[in-house]
């Protein structure tokens, strides 16, 4: 029998709240993380809104807040969610578990990059009558004027380096960017590692932030984005037929996974049972999903496959949802497929409908909503869902929450480019 | 632990490295002993202080790639272009009839890292966004103006993850797609998780790889601020030292190197040439970089494999060339091979061609399966004036003969993420 997976702990830094508590309760009170970007000035950009985190203080979440000086937020946002995750596990500073067989698996992005410095310097060394940059001036000046340390942070093993070594996890160290899958199939990989023996407990999730004004700049050329800024909390709206595009949204989520019987000998609380996971790609093109939802489709059937579940014990969905007019349309379609008539009865949401896109973090913040409705019985709500679309009926829990008993749980993430991941989060029986 | 019998072999390689480009001209460099280090031509490199690095020279994606996907050319970076011709290599190689294939249970992973944008598609937006004091740019006329003077796709030109992307849209292969970000140790990360994929029995064949390709202003620039560099600009060939008493850092390369990887039954029953088995993975953190990290992954790597130190033929290590990362990784092999009657003997791949980024661990690796097929382990260049430091015995001045089935090939990063992967001869 394979070795059983199970969530001991639990972290998050979001829009809507710097814990796995207030990230729950405020989508249970349909909240809206969005609002006007002040990150940067995105005054005259096409999308002025995102879903930003708001007052985060690295110091109050660890102590030796400058070994993170040059970091991105990306790394900050991980060392504190993992910081979190790690305290609920009991793994804080416990030299009574092996080090070496704790391992780190991120779905973590890139850090951000000095737009001002690279920008200025491309101008400065273009040179219009040959229409070139004089590359010779731009390696001068790059020398010069950007920071070695703040270079190095973008890099994208550093985040997964600065938990490993700060926390003293000695065991298999990753980091995978699939996109907006890239959260969910760190969690999935990581559980496959404790399973083939590679490692007793994983700290794994996502952090992530493309509020900056590349990010913006590349989602808004690629018309990903929703412009609808007035109101910024209306702007998300998955599943609704008046749906223009995503959200941004920053923030990270963090999980530990440990192998059953290593949680139960050392009494560590079990928050839930990983049972299931999928990966599939569409293989279709890198600007969209496959029409018929092929690869979410395999991707979902697998999941439920691996669980070993009936589909019809999966009491909710959290939807990849993400409030584009293809995503939501595809994802409604492939659940239809699945469950076949059953779709009708399982509850559906977005709560990206709340947050915004989180996207290479997406995943695992969705998948700490799933063990948290769990664990209390009800189901967060998609927001902003007012004018049903016909290609869109399945029950979306439209505005309010839900109260609901539920067993298991799936959650969706489809990364740009096509991979596809789903992931089964069920109650926690011995 | 992990009940599955199913077995993972290695049956197409696909190489485009600074010494050759495909398997055969690889093997033929590194047998000739050319340095493929030379002067950057990518760019004029007039203002950096490394001028030197391993190019894949005269790289033509068109060559490779099929009239169907051609026009996709132009949203793939270098990195890009290179990891699917690399990936189109070791198809060909495998010489897998791809209709008989299903397509569900056909993966893809490649180790990846940052791709920087071209500064030129940036230009048009820059100019009309600045007044050109450096770290200056007006976002209201970014918005107003400069966005639009960007192409729409800009952003899918340099994402980590597209390498897999592009290689499974082009051969249509619908299992699991990931992408290790792992910088220098991703490659080996990839292969293994590929491998423990393929015994949970959710894919039956992968392509797995590495690439990377850094030569563009903004890279080399980075680059230059953050990573030891040798300052050997006069004499490129004798640049990359590793192990040797004189080394003064590395130098950046670029290439792929790509497997194809399949379950042995499959292989088998197609009647595919098989060049080695992976029997052995094994990964780790190496915290205060004491070489017992990479001790540990090499460790976990033979007890997987179910052998010793003994049976091993040698090392294809990571050989870094730089001062401290060499010591380090000594420390490391010493801790596992140190207790044997005969010294293990070591090979530096990089001293043909720098540190290839994401590119390196598979790249190299392909070096030593090429190894146990021809029956001998290249030389490692460079290798002039034993370091103390490194109390190791470097496969150096003539090719040393192979004399065991089983090699291990061994990657780890600056900040100490390390990963040993065993292979076996196929006999």
């Amino acid at each position: 029998m394979r070795r059983r997976v199970v969530i001991t702990g639990m972290g998050a830094v979001t829009p809507l709240g710097h814990s796995v508590e207030l990230l729950y309760r405020n989508q249970l009170e349909a909240k809206s993380g969005v609002g006007p970007i002040s990150l940067f000035n995105a005054s005259r950009f096409p999308t002025k809104i995102a879903g930003q985190v708001k007052d985060f203080d690295l110091g109050k979440f660890v102590g030796n807040v400058e070994r993170w000086a040059d970091s991105g937020v990306n790394s900050k946002f991980s060392a504190a969610a993992g910081a979190q995750a790690l305290a609920d596990a009991g793994l804080l500073d416990n030299s009574q578990v092996d080090r070496t067989r704790i391992g780190v698996y991120l779905g973590c992005g890139e850090g951000i990059q000095d737009f001002h410095h690279l920008v200025s310097l491309i101008a400065q060394s273009w040179r219009p009558e040959r229409r070139l940059v004089d590359v010779v001036n731009f390696t001068k000046n790059g020398l010069y004027h950007f920071h070695p340390g703040r270079e190095y942070e973008q890099e994208l093993h550093t985040p997964t380096a600065h938990l490993a070594d700060h926390f003293d996890l000695q065991g298999p160290n990753y980091n995978c960017l699939t996109a907006c899958a890239a959260s969910s199939q760190a969690i999935g990989e990581a559980a496959e590692l404790i399973r083939h023996g590679d490692a007793d407990m994983m700290l794994s999730g996502g952090a992530h932030s493309m509020i900056h004004p590349l990010g913006v700049t590349g989602f808004n050329l690629l018309t990903a984005l929703s412009t609808s800024n007035e109101p910024p909390s209306k702007a998300s709206r998955p599943f609704d037929l008046k749906r223009d595009g995503f959200v941004l949204g920053e923030g990270a989520g963090m999980l530990v996974l440990e192998e059953l019987e290593h949680a139960k000998k050392r009494k560590a609380h079990i928050h839930a049972e990983l049972t299931g996971y999928g990966s599939t790609a569409d293989a279709f093109r890198i600007t969209d999903s496959h029409p018929d939802g092929r690869g979410a489709i395999a991707c979902i059937s697998q999941a439920i496959k691996d669980s070993g579940l009936p589909t019809s014990a999966i009491g909710y969905i959290n939807a990849h949802g993400t409030s584009t007019q293809v995503n939501d349309r595809v994802e409604s379609l492939a659940i239809k497929h699945v469950f076949g008539d059953g779709a009708y009865q399982v509850p559906v949401s977005s709560s990206k409908s709340m947050l915004g896109h989180l996207i290479a973090a997406a995943g695992a913040v969705e998948l700490i909503t799933c063990v948290m409705a769990i664990h209390h019985g009800v189901l967060p709500p998609t927001i902003n869902y007012e004018n049903p679309d016909p290609e869109c009926d399945l029950d979306y829990i439209p505005n309010q929450a839900r109260e609901k008993k539920i067993d298991h749980a799936l959650s969706n993430s489809f990364g740009f480019g096509g991979q596809n991941i789903s992931l089964i989060a069920s109650r926690f029986i011995d | 632990m992990a009940s599955s019998t199913r077995r993972t072999v290695i049956t197409g390689l696909g190489v485009l490295s600074p010494i050759g480009q495909g398997r055969e001209a690889y093997w033929q460099g590194l047998q000739t002993g050319r340095s493929g280090v030379r002067p950057l031509r990518a760019f004029d490199v007039a203002s950096l202080p490394t001028k030197i690095g391993g190019e894949v020279q005269d790289f033509d994606a068109k060559k490779f790639i099929g009239k169907d996907h051609r026009k996709n050319l132009r949203v793939m970076a270098r990195t890009i272009q290179l990891a699917v011709c690399a990936a189109q290599l070791a198809l060909d190689d495998a010489a897998i009839d791809k209709a008989k294939l299903d397509p569900t249970r056909f993966g893809v992973e490649f180790g990846s890292g940052l791709i920087a944008t071209d500064l030129d598609e940036l230009a048009e937006a820059a100019t009309v966004s600045t007044n050109c004091a450096p770290g200056h740019v007006d976002l209201e006329k970014w918005g107003d103006l400069g966005l639009a003077r960007i192409q729409p796709l800009w952003m899918l030109k340099y994402l980590p993850n597209m390498l897999a992307c592009h290689v499974s849209i082009i051969h249509n292969a619908q299992g699991p797609s990931n992408t290790i970000t792992e910088s220098e140790v991703a490659g080996l990360l990839a292969l293994g998780e590929a491998r423990r994929i393929i015994k949970r029995d959710v894919s039956d064949f992968f392509l797995v790889g590495g690439a990377d390709s850094r030569f563009n202003p903004l890279s080399m620039v980075r680059h230059c601020l953050f990573q030891p560099l040798s300052r050997r600009n006069d004499a490129p060939d004798k640049a990359v030292r590793p192990f040797d008493r004189d080394r003064d850092g590395t130098v950046i390369g670029e290439g792929a190197g790509v497997l194809a990887v399949e379950e042995l039954g499959h292989a088998q029953q197609r009647g595919a040439r098989i060049y080695a088995e992976l029997v052995g993975f094994g990964s780790a953190f190496d915290k205060g970089r004491t070489g017992a990290g990479i001790a540990r992954a090499i460790r976990a790597a033979l007890k997987d494999a179910g052998i010793g130190p003994e049976d091993i033929d040698h090392v294809n290590a990571h050989g870094l060339a730089s001062v401290q990362s060499d010591i380090w990784e000594a420390r490391g092999l010493q801790e596992v091979f140190g207790g044997a009657a005969q010294p293990m003997p070591v090979w530096a791949p990089k001293s043909y061609y720098g540190n290839l980024g994401a590119a390196g661990g598979l790249t190299e690796l392909c070096g030593s399966v090429l190894a146990q097929q021809h029956g001998q382990v290249p030389v490692t260049l460079n290798y002039e004036n034993p370091d103390p430091a490194c109390p190791l015995a470097i496969v150096a001045g003539s090719a040393a003969a192979v004399r065991k089935p089983y090699f291990v090939k061994v990657s780890f990063t600056d900040l100490g993420q390390c990963a040993a992967v065993v292979c076996r001869k196929w006999e």
